[in-house]
């Protein structure tokens, strides 16, 4: 007996968990890392802003 | 100070744990396809067929290190101490641990079909493995549910020490119970009733997993180290180089 298709079934299940445990670390340290780059780039304008006198609303 | 002692507290501080992260992370993980390549080439086209089981037995190579896994990383959530990297570290293992009893659970049942032909028993193993996953499934939802990370790492901490005393029932269930599950067939101590010939590709996703653990926990501490510090002219500094 062979059984290649439960072998092959539960060969899948442990590759895609362990994929979706790599992509889904790595894609949530990028968005962390864009978010903190864009409230980065937001802040900017707002402290040149107020060094110049100006008051943004 | 002693050396050591030194380099932990200097890991301590959250942008050198992240540099440590960022730096070991990918080696981790590298070590850890590597070995399970050749672990999972040798299950599936070294290793003989078993003469009873045929070939549905390979799948014993990811459901045995898988279940050793899920096992000591909930022991390990256990161990949380009052420090902060340490409480990241320990609620970075619950989702690594939850994918791999998932492992363990799908893969087992995926065996049991033509082995026992069902694909789910209520057999004292088979139930406390589920009820591992849902412990696991509560650490994460409770550390996830409470703002503040501390006091959330702690409440979770808490209850995966509750959760402790489920491990050694996981463990003797097929000595204290008549189960379905086999017994023990693999030993580290003393003489294993599987064929030496069928051992050194279980060896190696043994140490394949453990390293792919090493690598997740520090990619995952990494990002709960980064939402912490989220704000943090270090983390800006960070994201700035990274574009």
């Amino acid at each position: 007996m062979s059984y290649l298709n439960y072998v092959i079934a539960a060969y899948m299940v442990f590759v895609v968990v362990l994929l979706w445990d790599f992509v889904a670390t790595r894609v949530q340290i990028a968005q962390l890392l864009r978010s903190a780059r864009l409230r980065a780039q937001r802040a900017k304008p707002a402290q040149a802003g107020a060094a110049d006198g100006r008051h943004i609303l | 100070m002693n050396p050591v002692v030194r380099w932990f507290h200097q890991l301590g501080s959250p942008p050198t744990f992240d540099r440590f992260a960022a730096r070991w992370a990918p080696w981790a993980y590298g070590s850890a396809l590597l070995v399970m390549a050749y672990g999972i080439w040798a299950a599936l086209f070294q290793v003989p067929a078993d003469y009873q089981q045929g070939d549905s037995f390979r799948i014993l190579y990811i459901h045995v290190p898988s279940a050793w896994m899920s096992m000591a990383i909930y022991a390990a959530i256990a161990l949380i101490w009052r420090i902060k990297l340490c409480e990241i570290l320990a609620m970075a293992c619950a989702p690594i641990g939850a994918a791999f009893t998932l492992i363990t659970l799908a893969t087992g049942s995926i065996w049991g079909r033509p082995m026992w032909g069902t694909w789910w028993d209520w057999d004292p193993r088979l139930t406390t493995e589920l009820i591992l996953l849902f412990l696991y499934l509560g650490v994460i939802g409770l550390y996830g549910a409470i703002d503040d990370r501390r006091a959330a790492a702690r409440a979770a901490g808490l209850l995966a020490i509750v959760g402790v005393v489920l491990l050694p029932v996981i463990r003797y269930s097929v000595v204290w119970w008549n189960s379905l599950h086999q017994g023990q067939t693999i030993r580290l101590l003393g003489e294993s009733s599987i064929d030496a010939s069928m051992l050194p590709p279980l060896f190696a996703m043994i140490i394949g997993t453990k390293l792919w653990f090493i690598g997740s926990l520090l990619a995952r501490a990494r990002a709960d180290n980064l939402l912490r510090e989220f704000g943090k002219d270090w983390v800006k500094a960070l994201a700035e180089t990274r574009r």
